[in-house]
């Protein structure tokens, strides 16, 4: 899994940046406005211009790159869209304020198509066939000449004015080169601090737990790729129009790409303003290297990048942002939260009666090549009730959890859940199963590790909630309800295994389930926490919600269950309350042999 | 049928070019577990080293070896122990991507800054004496490579099956932390195999040398059908990839005769998308390796 780090998520208090970030930040994007101005300089009108440009472009790469985790090194395809597409069209006397929206919108439907197919691709192969596409991109420019030019490339008409975005005067680019930059950084922090924003961080994190989570995972990637395609081609068309000259080989270009990605990383992926940094202090640096030293220094400014790019990985992961609020961490107290004692102990309200059925399992079948792992599994949950699920090592208990709850289909039988409206569904996929409130823990936790515990929460949350601040709400009540108070400005990655295993319950609970699955929440955590995770699953299912719980804590399951089912190599061998259970013959054979039962007998 | 012969030639020679200079990268991604995006820069400077040795030495340049090889090795070694074993340990492969990436940035423009970005010729040495094998003719420094990459491909492969080195790089490819314990240095392993892995592309530059003009980004031209031929063969198994370098020459010789030259890459291209996409095992994967497909 990508478990990409990242500066510390300032996230949290994006929406809500300190006046003092506001005006530090204002500042410093006015004073890069008016530095050229100031200066009045051809050469540093078009230094400027070109960190504009590629400040906006990495940060509508970081879209995709830094906060969906998929690192794309095929940008520039998005990038020769909206060019080519620009200056075709303004061939055809259309202008370029209209083109590049055409432009945006061939890049979106190329995006899709091919971000779709290879999102089930990790790291590297991502990568790799992003490369792949740009690689087919330009050799189909190079090919379609009536169209591209081909290796000639495409002159731009010389038609000047706003109307035609090409201009004889140095401040008009600059204004448009600027006000490109504002846009993409006023998406990305919008998408940053929005219900999406979380679901793309969750989603990179770890993605089961995001679709557990009720996130539509391919939909929010294709979101945020499309945002980020659409803006790249819209910038691309500008600075085509910039350069007046195009050609495939500098349009689809892979160390263009690369440089885009490489700007994110140091400036420090993932965060919304870490791209401009990366920008404002590498791009001066290669443009005076190409400017002043010309054909003297050809490559030098590659070999500058390339090696600054090997020791940002090496020394400064998390890039200048990362830097940056290690600072700003140093000087701040931190927030000091009061620890609040956990209200699951409150007096115990009357206990509801067992409802009807609320999930009907009937007779499921899995194979794992020849190992028969589910075999004829069949139970029903009633409405307020707990269903303990017991059984050795390797009895399938995880797979049919896995089961019911969307992560894998059954070769056969089915899974049926009562809806809120009283009619029955056959949900199949975990966004079915989350949309009809069945929630699940995992055995193996899996927190959203560079998240902070609210944010991880936060994602349980936005299920029901799309506004950030009831979702902070609901995380903070849950957070306190879950004793997971002191922490909420935590990263989820420094909690201990007790406090991940109460996370995991948290999360899910702020999805509010009306069915939780509760797969070994008590296993490796110490006696005091066995204790109160207990009382905790007791509050939940008073509050209405039925429970179903893998557990192999015995105290838990003799205290908890309303009954129990055991299961061995895949098959149902006993059923029945705790106690009785755990007397039945074939319960204690499955467990501990043969030679017990007749020791015993 | 001479013209289809002549293509069959065409593309079993270019599957062995290609073949060889996969090899390494294969083996390095099938044991260390990480996709070196600098292989191909590695290659380039093991082609500009033949020119050098050659130009100046005035030697042959299939003598370069002796230099090339060895310093191939020492340059594989070091980036793995400089720059990916720190990294080996990050919580995700964004890190090593971007080390390689950066790696290979870095090179290609040394070699522009250093060399300049006009073409060194490695002097042919007749190896570029067309020879007629019946109706077909082929270069004789092509059946060279052909010839060599089949011999790397055996040895490497008893090198890997048959010495308590071999057994112990694949230990560790299966299991890291349990041949750690069982006593192999696992570091060491990685920087030996990396360093084998470069060494392979040192032999493929010594021969590529004379039958193709080196240049800073020559290393992309090739590299890119490398990776392609590593996801196709499956990747990591050294024998998938030399299969698939010759279904990948096959596919270039014959797409670039019946579709047209320039359109070759988006046949290359399009194949390995849909194997990427359709059976990311590889074609000739073995076991089902998922580990980079989301669950």
């Amino acid at each position: 899994m990508t478990d990409i780090s990242l500066a510390p998520p300032a996230p949290a208090r994006l929406a809500g940046l300190t006046w003092r970030n506001v005006f530090a930040l204002a500042g410093f994007l006015a004073a890069l406005f008016v530095i050229p101005v100031v200066i009045d300089d051809d050469f540093i009108y078009h230094i400027f211009v070109t960190l504009f440009i590629f400040a906006a472009l990495s940060t509508a790469w970081n879209i995709v790159g830094g906060f969906a985790g998929q690192l794309s090194l095929g940008h520039a395809i998005f990038y020769g869209i909206g060019a080519y597409v620009g200056i075709i069209l303004m061939n055809m006397g259309i202008s370029p304020w209209l083109g590049m929206f055409a432009g945006a919108a061939v890049a979106v439907v190329v995006a899709v198509a091919i971000s779709y197919p290879c999102f089930r691709l990790r790291g590297p192969f991502f990568a790799l066939a992003t490369i792949a596409f740009l690689e087919v991109f330009r050799v189909l420019a190079l090919h379609f000449r009536e169209l591209t030019g081909g290796a000639t490339g495409l002159m731009i008409p010389l038609k000047f004015g706003w109307e035609w975005m090409v201009f004889r005067e140095r401040l008009p680019p600059l204004i448009i080169a600027f006000g490109m930059l504002l846009v993409c950084l006023a998406v990305a922090w919008w998408i940053r601090s929005h219900r999406i924003g979380f679901q793309l961080v969750a989603t990179r994190e770890r993605e089961s737990a995001a679709k557990a989570a009720g996130v539509d995972t391919v939909k929010v990637r294709l979101i945020a790729v499309s945002v980020s395609a659409a803006l790249t081609a819209m910038v691309g068309t500008f600075h085509a129009m910039y350069l007046t000259f195009i050609e495939p080989a500098a349009m689809f270009s892979l160390p263009f790409s690369i440089q885009i990605a490489m700007f994110a990383l140091i400036g420090g992926i993932g965060t919304v303003f870490g791209p401009l940094l990366g920008a404002v202090l590498l791009v001066p640096i290669s443009e005076v290297a190409r400017g002043w030293l010309g054909a003297h220094a050809l490559g030098l400014h590659g070999f500058v990048y390339g090696a600054v790019l090997i020791l940002v990985v090496l020394f400064m992961p998390n890039g200048l942002m990362g830097l940056l609020s290690r600072l700003n961490k140093s000087s701040e107290t931190s927030r000091q939260r009061q620890a609040q004692t956990i209200t699951a102990a409150q007096a115990p309200s009357e206990r509801p009666s067992l409802g009807d059925a609320i999930v009907k399992v009937e007779s499921l079948e899995k194979h794992f090549g020849g190992l028969h792992v589910t075999n004829n599994v069949g139970f029903t949950l009633r409405e307020g009730e707990i269903l303990g699920l017991i059984g050795p090592n390797g009895a399938g208990k995880t797979t049919v959890f896995n089961m019911i709850s969307g992560f894998l289909a059954p070769d056969s039988g089915s899974v049926s859940v009562r809806g809120a409206d009283g009619t029955w569904h056959k949900p199949t996929t975990p966004a079915d199963f989350a949309a009809i409130g069945v929630g699940r823990t995992f055995q193996i936790v899996q927190p959203f590790a560079a998240m902070t515990v609210e944010e991880n929460i936060m994602v349980g949350a936005f299920h029901r909630f799309s506004d950030v601040h009831e979702a902070r709400e609901v995380a903070r009540e849950t957070a306190h309800r879950m004793g997971l108070g002191p922490w909420l400005d935590a990263e989820a990655r420094g909690l201990t295994i007790g406090g991940l295993k109460r996370l995991e319950m948290a999360r899910v609970m702020a999805m509010k389930p009306r069915v939780l699955l509760l797969d070994e929440v008590m296993a490796g955590i110490n006696q005091t926490d066995v204790r109160r995770a207990i009382d905790l699953t007791l509050s939940i299912r008073d509050s209405g919600v039925s429970i179903i719980a893998i557990e192999h804590v015995m105290q838990a399951v003799m205290s908890l269950s309303d009954r129990v089912i055991v299961l061995s190599s895949g098959q149902i061998i006993a059923q029945g309350k705790p106690q009785e259970v755990v007397r039945d013959p074939t319960v204690i054979e499955a467990y501990l042999g043969k030679e017990f039962v007749h020791a015993q007998a | 049928m001479d013209t289809i012969l002549q293509l069959l030639a065409n593309g079993l020679m270019l599957g062995g070019l290609f073949a060889i200079v996969a090899v390494g990268l294969t083996l390095i991604f099938g044991i260390v577990k990480v996709v070196n995006f600098a292989h191909g820069e590695f290659l380039m400077v093991g082609m500009y080293l033949t020119f050098l040795v050659t130009r100046m030495l005035g030697l042959h340049p299939f003598v370069a070896v002796i230099v090339v090889v060895p310093a191939l090795f020492l340059i594989g070694a070091l980036t793995q122990r400089l720059i990916i074993q720190p990294l080996m340990s990050a919580r995700d492969d964004h890190i090593q991507i971007f080390a390689t990436v950066g790696l290979s940035t870095a090179l290609i423009n040394l070699a522009l800054l250093v060399f300049g970005a006009d073409i060194a010729n490695t002097p042919a040495s007749g190896l570029r004496t067309p020879i007629e094998i019946g109706p077909v003719r082929v270069l004789s420094g092509q059946i060279a490579i052909f010839v060599a990459s089949i011999a790397l491909v055996i040895g490497l492969q008893l090198f890997l099956q048959n010495t308590a080195m071999g057994r112990a790089i694949r230990a560790v490819a299966q299991n890291r932390s349990a041949a750690q314990l069982m006593g192999i240095n696992v570091d060491r392993i990685y920087i030996l195999t990396f360093g084998i892995g470069a060494a392979c592309v040192g032999v493929a530059a010594v021969l590529i040398a004379p039958l193709y003009p080196t240049s800073p980004t020559i290393g992309t031209y090739f590299v890119l059908t490398a990776f392609v031929v590593v996801v196709l063969g499956g990747l990591g198994s050294i024998p998938g990839a030399f299969v698939g370098s010759l279904v990948i020459g096959l596919i270039d010789s014959f797409a670039g005769f019946y579709i047209g030259s320039d359109m070759r890459e988006v046949a290359v291209f399009g194949v390995f998308l849909l194997i990427l996409i359709l059976r990311p095992a590889g074609l000739f994967g073995k076991q089902l390796n998922l580990s980079h497909v989301s669950p």
